[in-house]
């Protein structure tokens, strides 16, 4: 039987692109192979859609863009953390830790 | 925040750029993933099909990203705008009707406001004029009526040097001033000003120096300060003007400065050429100056209150100081009561800081009617163009429906026609604005006369440009509004079925348009009606029995005080001017009195009978005039009996009078008046000598045509008490008055070269005194006949519309046998109900709010029936004709044509 896949839930895309690239620059293509590698394959994400999410994080100025040049020799948007999306990171990862316990909580008491 | 918008504007500047480069991005991730997949083994094609699959619509993408970018916003306003104009442009002639129409209005709206904004809202061009109040005189005999403003010089003097709460107080005064030296006279407006007057509203000079209280002590030496715009006009702005001389009323000024420009005088609607100290006056007076007189009001006074000082405080100090100051100026020769009212009296500031102004207590009320018309106007073009847009809706129905179907919102769509409508709107404002410019200059050269020009500072300041602006973008919601929230709601399967013309939603779908009409036609007939009472007043006005002949008279005024011409020989030269006047070719005949019929002159009195039951009080006011032999003969005012003056009416003769039928009614109702006598209230010390009444005049309007019949009495002009230097000459001509001048010139230059002669017509002279009800009458008329105009046009669109709607049903109609005459009906019925819902509604209204009006009528009642009876008839008889052109065209409708179309 093939593995059930989970559609992302909202809001949450931002926080994985930000974890993603908490390692190190990446392109969008590289950013969407490592979630669905480190997922293990159990997250369903439209490639498309996170093009609209990078941008939209450029915009508030957590993550900045650069051209270079990829690891088959083209060229390719590479984004990076800035300061203010490491912050970012840190206070999302910290209300989803939030979150979610409490969610288990509900779930093994209730 | 600073950022986000740096970002946005970045992305908008560049945003070719930022395209591109959103497009290379998802194509390398398309790519590298076509790769992925080939490495697994899949075939190209295969490969691809999964990566397309994987990623998603390119183009779609690329919309989210640009929301995310934010640049959406800012783009899709100008791409708004451009579809807007491309779509405006694809109907030249609507759009040129609606911006046209708009452009009335809004020019309109802003001239009107404009007037008012000068004459009743703007701050004085001077130092801070909210610290300037007027000092006015309250009498406690009359507490409710507005206190006086105007002083004699001993109490402005004696109220200058007793306060000590203003840091700068002066006076001024109005007066005109003859610049010839003999001849045509050539007029300057001059103004008195008391030494502070300048330096204490801050002025400062363009050139040389201003008036300061050095120049302003007894017997100063004649000096004048010139305005900036008479210095331009009069002197072409030549420095050599300062230190040159004028000729005032034949004395010489030494000209010391010119005053800045931008400052014309405190009173908004007048403006001063020359300004010379107060004690000028005894130059022009002689020995009896003005400066001394007690009982001579022509001042006004104003100050600027120290600092610290407030508006309470000044009140009560005002209080505390009036005793002392009216005991210091009482009149001497007064009568004991009247010199106890005027120690009673107490100073009150008024806050001047917009100016004083006569204007306005002329012209409040017709502005505020006109501002009324002019919006009235507004709206009605506004619902012309709503219905307008509401049709052109209907039209693009289909482009709507399939703008939809593919997936665009509502809002969008609604923000789209919005932004149309605000384009017109923006475009009648725009051209709204020029109309105003010219509108309002008209309007202040309409309300100037011969004898007053009107001049008002009509530079649009914030205020006005608000108010245009204002108007302008509530205007385009008002149209657009109900159009693009009606015409977005469009059900997308009936819409691309193609079908949406048989439905019965066509009809529902014109009940709005019936509003519009509906509410179109009852603000028209507000304004028929408004227009129609002024008309009418004003008609009234201009064919009442005045009891004089206002055509073809030229009234020659001549001032021998000014000519120099000693006192003693003056009567002598008036009888020789007045006989050679008479003698000129074209002059049927030629007369001289003291006043002339509706000028701005009065002269009255109490008099005295011995009669038992004899009027008292105001009653017993008499207004007279001293007239030559001929004057009746020259005015055509019949003597209804007894004898007309002549020469042996001598200054030494018994004194005799002329009196009007309602002299002759009020003091002797017996019908006995001829050879009866009465006395003139005297004087304090001088003799009342008994005056037999020897003729018997038709009644004339003496200061206004609006007054009842004023009792009257003429006196020869030999009996004059006291000599009157100016006198005026009437000649009843033959042909047109202004073709005498010349040769009347030349008449008195025969006599005397120095005399300055003043020339008018009565006619002018009568027209002159109806300014506000001409204003009225054709302004009203103007903008009921535009509102006419409008609301046909509305009427003619909206069914115009309908029928070209219905035109399928109307085949049917006729395929099916319905005669031609039905379909006729049909429509004819629709602007039936439609007309009559209007002009029900519009009476209502117009009965509720022509009451304002009841003060500026002649002659009728505001709920006048013969104008509500024709203006609705006019506007009836107009709106069937504007609805059966259209319903003629849907009886002429070809039923397979129509059906084929279907």
């Amino acid at each position: 039987m093939a593995q059930r896949r989970i559609e992302l839930p909202q809001g949450t895309l931002d926080l994985l692109i930000l974890r993603t690239l908490a390692l190190e620059p990446q392109h969008g293509w590289a950013i969407s192979e490592r979630m669905q590698q480190i997922s293990s394959d159990v997250l369903l994400v439209q490639q498309g859609s996170l093009y609209p999410a990078l941008h939209r994080l450029e915009r508030r100025g957590w993550i900045k863009a650069k051209w270079g040049t990829s690891e088959n020799n083209r060229r390719a948007k590479y984004y990076q953390l800035t300061k203010t999306g490491r912050k970012q990171l840190e206070l999302e990862k910290d209300s989803w830790h939030k979150l979610t316990a409490a969610i288990a909580q509900i779930l093994e008491t209730a | 925040m600073f950022s986000d918008l740096f970002y946005r504007l970045r992305a908008f500047l560049r945003r070719e750029a930022m395209e591109s480069e959103a497009d290379a991005e998802l194509r390398f991730h398309f790519e590298r993933q076509v790769e992925k997949h080939l490495k697994t083994g899949m075939t190209r094609e295969e490969a691809v099909r999964r990566a397309r699959i994987e990623f998603g619509g390119h183009e779609q993408l690329k919309e989210e990203i640009r929301d995310a970018r934010g640049v959406n916003l800012v783009e899709t306003l100008f791409q708004d705008i451009r579809y807007g104009l491309r779509i405006l442009a694809r109907t030249p002639v609507i759009s040129c009707v609606a911006v046209l129409s708009l452009a009335l209005g809004i020019g309109a709206n802003t001239a009107i406001f404009s007037l008012i904004d000068t004459v009743m809202l703007r701050m004085l061009p001077v130092q801070k004029p909210e610290e300037l109040t007027q000092v006015r005189m309250r009498d406690p005999r009359s507490p409710n009526e507005e206190p006086e403003g105007t002083f004699t010089n001993p109490l402005w003097e004696a109220l200058r040097d007793r306060q000590d709460f203003y840091s700068g107080i002066f006076a001024w005064s109005w007066a005109q001033f003859d610049l010839s030296q003999g001849g045509a006279v050539h007029d300057a407006k001059g103004m008195f000003t008391s030494g502070d007057y300048f330096s204490t509203l801050g002025i400062r000079p363009a050139a040389g120096r201003l008036l300061t209280a050095d120049d302003d002590k007894r017997g100063c030496p004649a000096v004048a300060v010139l305005s900036y715009g008479f210095w331009q006009e009069h002197f072409g702005g030549a420095p050599s003007a300062v230190g040159g001389t004028l000729s005032l009323d034949n004395h010489t000024f030494g000209v010391i400065g010119v005053s800045a420009p931008g400052f014309f005088g405190l009173d908004v609607g007048n403006k001063f050429d020359v300004a010379i100290p107060v004690c000028a006056a005894q130059i022009f007076d002689g020995p009896r100056t003005r400066l001394d007189r007690r009982s001579w009001w022509w001042l006004n006074v104003a100050g600027r209150t120290k600092p610290g000082v407030g508006a309470e405080e000044l009140k009560t100090r005002l209080g505390v100081v009036s005793p002392q100051i009216f005991a210091a100026a009482l009149p001497a020769d007064w009568e004991a009561k009247d010199q106890q009212g005027f120690l009673r009296r107490t100073f009150e500031p008024s806050p001047v800081a917009t100016g004083t102004s006569y204007l306005r207590k002329q012209f409040r009320q017709p502005l505020h009617v006109l501002m009324g018309v002019v919006g009235l106007v507004l709206l009605i073009a506004c619902a012309n163009i709503a219905s307008l847009m509401l049709a052109r809706a209907s039209a693009r129905h289909r482009e709507i429906a399939v703008r939809k179907a593919l997936g665009a919102s509502r809002a969008r769509l609604i923000r789209q026609l919005l932004t149309e409508c605000v384009l017109l709107s923006t475009a009648g404002a725009l051209l709204g604005f020029f109309f105003a410019r010219w509108g309002s200059s008209l309007l202040v050269r309409y309300i100037s006369t011969g004898d007053n020009k009107v001049f008002l500072d009509l530079s649009f300041d914030w205020r006005v440009l608000s108010f245009t602006a204002g108007i302008g973008v509530f205007t385009g919601l008002l149209f657009g509004v109900l159009p693009a929230f009606r015409s977005t709601r469009v059900s997308l399967t009936s819409a691309m079925k193609g079908s949406q013309a048989v439905d019965a939603e066509s009809r529902t779908k014109f009940r709005p348009g019936k509003w519009i009409v509906a509410s179109q036609v009852a603000l028209s007939l507000v304004l028929l009606v408004a227009s129609g009472l002024f008309l009418r007043s004003l008609v009234k006005l201009v064919t009442l029995d005045v009891g004089f002949d206002r055509n073809n008279v030229l009234i020659v005024r001549a001032n021998l005080h000014n000519a120099k011409v000693p006192p003693e020989q003056q009567p002598a030269m008036f009888d020789e001017i007045e006989s050679r006047l008479h003698a000129l070719p074209g002059v049927v005949s030629a007369s001289r009195s003291v006043m002339t019929p509706v000028s701005n002159y009065i002269w009255n009195n109490f008099l005295d009978v011995d009669t038992p039951n004899a009027p008292t009080g105001d009653a017993a006011l008499a207004f007279f005039n001293f007239i030559s032999p001929r004057y009746l003969e020259t005015v055509r005012t019949p003597l209804l009996a007894g004898r007309n003056f002549n020469d042996g009416d001598s200054k030494t003769a018994q004194r005799v009078a002329v009196v009007n039928e309602t002299l002759a009614r009020r003091f002797f109702p017996n019908g006995d008046a001829l050879g009866k006598y009465f006395r003139v209230h005297p004087d304090p010390g001088k003799p009342a000598l008994p005056i037999q009444i020897v003729g018997l005049a038709k009644d004339a309007k003496y200061a206004s045509l609006r007054e009842e019949a004023h009792a009257t009495a003429y006196f020869p002009i030999a009996q004059m008490p006291e000599d009157a230097e100016e006198q005026v000459f009437e000649l009843r001509t033959s042909a047109r008055p202004s073709a005498l001048i010349s040769s009347v010139q030349e008449a008195v230059a025969g006599v005397s070269k120095a005399v300055p002669l003043e020339f008018h017509t009565l006619a002018e002279q009568v027209d002159d005194s109806l300014v506000q009800e001409r204003l009225l009458a054709t302004l009203s008329t103007f903008f009921g006949g535009l509102a006419l105009v409008l609301a046909m046009i509305g009427l003619y669109g909206a069914l115009s519309y309908l029928v070209s709607q219905r035109q399928p049903e109307f085949g049917i109609r006729m395929a099916l046998g319905a005669p031609r005459g039905s379909i006729l009906r049909l429509v004819m019925r629709d602007v039936a109900v439609v007309l009559a819902g209007g002009l029900a509604a519009g009476t209502c209204l117009a009965m509720a709010t022509v009451g304002v009006l009841q003060k500026m009528l002649f002659g009728l009642a505001p709920h006048d029936t013969f104008t509500f009876v024709a203006a609705t008839s006019v506007l009836a008889a107009v709106a069937i004709l504007a609805g059966y052109l259209p319903a003629r065209r849907a009886m002429r409708i070809d039923p397979m044509a129509a059906l084929r179309y279907e």
